[in-house]
């Protein structure tokens, strides 16, 4: 048995206060939050809504860490408006240009990488390089959104949910309101145009899945790898679907170094040297 | 029932060599250790003709008394010499290796001789961690994310990263690959229950070893247990008990034996008592979830013993109350005794067991 939060918007680990502003953008007003200094480091979040974590301060300490709530999560009214991915990624443009991001980098997480591709996609000059966190974008067939109690989400989120000292329960009322729009925004399980797209995509781009993910089994991540021509896969042995939570030391040592070195993270910098 | 004979690159150890583990590497004569790799090819081509379904191998260091350092040599050697017999690997030492070379020359065995053998994957005994400097309060971590990584070595057909806890790697791509996908007949070795645990999780035969039925059936309980729980049942090809067995040609002979060995029997790898107590202290072990003190230094159960009758009947129980399908046999102690009355143990065992245990 483990133990779970009781609500979803819990206060800021490690006692970190991320900045809190809005931005409107085609007609919606979107909250984000922010930390650290340096490159901008854009943060597109799940189908759980936006929630600040230990990885976004760890990230913090090398990047400028913005972390958009897309119209329709947390307390924003329900978004009835945006009919596409395509469409909600050019949101996330118009939301960055707000904030006068003119390049970042970019990372998507599960329901938000689908985002974040298509936001590469339309906007490649843009992305200096895409991090795709367990990303949705291209999913099994018999795929189903997480569902039911605490615990059984919590069971489908996480390789060891009993490991994690609480767990938030997402709001009823906001998952009811944002069902319909993940659900409207995400199918198919493969998008022809998207991955058509993914496959001329110069940006370069690293994909993470843990390997005990029971909502997109990590097998996926070796379309994008097939896919798109400057993909590299990460597997983030023992972390479930929400990697950057139960593994986020191991989650952003590779995504800082792959952001910070880029193809040369492939090169190790870790010193064997014993005694000098 | 299938019958392996577990092979330990016999080394005759001269009795004034000091016992005590690690052995003096200068003690060493390069005549007996060819010799004893000859011997190796010579028992692989004996066992094949007795009918035996495989010939086994293990990885141990710095002793003479069971001198196969590299699994993956050890099998390339026999196999290059010896036709049809099944070599089992069982296994390399994860927890002190690199798994992706792990996967790399396994997959190179199954690639120059399809089907010729069998792969487990051990956590190892514990004074093997002071082999390669191990902290042994590692080994069950490092062994389970290491199998993992083998597996998806094996298996997985892009390039990737590897973001472990005790493992990293940007890229892996092996080539050769299995010639099976996701991979040939492969183990998890250990009456633990994270063994169990990752075997079926990922539907992989259980090893066992040394203990009596009791306490094996106890981990291949617990195995098939947990199979269940991940939707499958193994069959009897998916248990090996590695086990001693004391063959006389009466139940009378074999008891004497047992009583001459229970009085000077000696451990293969005898380790000095603080060292000991030290490493038990840190290398904590179970047998399918039960606590239960790991063997450093100590001599090795006997778990068959009699005439061809008695052991059948001890056989047969095995079957019943272990699930094992593939016994794994040493018919004298691991590393000692003397190798030609092992010999005639081991014809004794072909003529007069092994046709009798076929079908149970």
């Amino acid at each position: 048995m483990f133990k779970v939060a009781e609500r979803a918007s819990s206060p800021p680990p490690n006692g970190a206060t991320p900045r809190e502003g809005h931005v409107e953008a085609d007609g919606f007003r979107i909250r984000y939050r922010e930390a650290g200094e340096g490159i901008p480091l854009v943060h597109l979040h799940g189908a759980g809504g936006l929630r600040w974590s230990p990885a976004h301060d760890l990230l913090a300490r090398h990047f400028r860490v913005i972390a958009f709530e897309m119209p329709g999560f947390g307390d924003s009214p329900e978004n009835t408006q945006t009919r596409t991915m395509a469409e909600y990624a050019a949101t996330m443009i118009r939301a960055a240009d707000a904030l006068r991001l003119d390049k970042f980098n970019l990372w998507g997480t599960s329901f938000g990488g689908k985002t974040a591709l298509w936001l590469a996609a339309q906007a490649p000059e843009r992305v200096l390089a895409l991090v795709l966190e367990s990303p949705a974008a291209i999913r099994p067939e018999n795929f189903a959104i997480p569902a039911g109690t605490a615990e059984e989400m919590a069971r489908r989120l996480y390789g060891h949910p009993e490991r994690l000292k609480s767990i938030p329960v997402p709001d009823p009322a906001i998952r009811a309101k944002t069902q319909p729009l993940v659900n409207r925004l995400l199918a198919p399980p493969r998008d022809a145009e998207l991955e058509a797209r993914m496959a001329t995509m110069e940006t370069l781009t690293l994909v993470l899945f843990g390997t005990l993910d029971r909502v997109i089994p990590s097998e996926m991540g070796r379309h994008y790898k097939a896919l798109m021509p400057n993909c590299h896969l990460v597997l983030v042995y023992d972390a479930g679907h929400v990697i950057r939570i139960e593994r986020p030391e191991a989650f952003c040592d590779v995504v800082e170094d792959f952001l910070e070195r880029h193809e040369a993270f492939l090169i190790s910098r870790t010193d064997t040297l014993i005694h000098p | 029932m299938k019958v392996s004979f577990f092979e330990t690159g016999r080394y005759a150890v001269p009795a004034d060599i000091p016992r005590e583990w690690p052995v003096p590497s200068g003690a060493y004569d390069p005549a007996v250790g060819a010799k004893a790799y000859q011997g190796m090819v010579e028992r692989a081509r004996f066992v094949q003709k007795l009918g035996f379904d495989w010939i086994s191998l293990s990885e141990h260091h710095y002793s003479p008394r069971i001198l196969t350092p590299s699994p993956p040599l050890s099998a390339a050697h026999l196999a290059s010499h010896v036709d049809g017999i099944k070599i089992a690997l069982l296994g390399p030492i994860v927890p002190v290796s690199n798994p992706i070379r792990v996967a790399e020359e396994l997959a190179m065995l199954d690639t120059m001789l399809p089907g010729r053998f069998v792969f487990g994957l051990l956590r190892g005994t514990t004074n093997e961690y002071l082999s390669y400097d191990l902290n042994p309060k590692e080994a069950r971590e490092r062994t389970d994310e290491g199998m993992e990584l083998i597996l998806k070595a094996w298996s997985e057909p892009q390039p990737f990263g590897w973001q472990g806890r005790y493992f990293q790697y940007r890229t892996v791509s092996i080539w050769p690959r299995p010639q099976e996908q996701p991979h040939r007949p492969t183990y998890a070795l250990g009456v633990s229950a994270e063994a169990a645990d990752f075997a079926a999780r990922h539907r992989l035969g259980l090893g066992v070893s040394y203990g009596n039925v009791e306490l094996m059936a106890k981990s291949t309980g617990y195995y098939r247990q947990r199979c269940s729980e991940s939707g499958w049942e193994p069959g009897p090809d998916d248990i090996i008990w590695r086990a001693n067995m004391i063959l006389g040609e009466s139940d009378e002979a074999a008891d004497a034996a047992l009583e001459r060995r229970s009085a000077q029997g000696q451990a293969p790898f005898p380790i000095g008592a603080r060292l000991r107590s030290a490493l038990i202290e840190q290398d904590k072990r179970n047998v399918g979830g039960e606590k239960r003190p790991a063997n450093v230094g100590g001599i090795l159960p006997i778990s068959f013993c009699g005439g061809p009758d008695r052991v059948i009947k001890q056989i047969k129980e095995a079957r019943e109350k272990i699930g094992v399908g593939v016994l794994d046999l040493s018919l004298a102690d691991p590393g000692g005794g003397d190798t030609d009355a092992m010999m005639s143990k081991i014809e004794l065992f072909g003529k007069t067991v092994l046709p009798r245990i076929r079908e149970i």
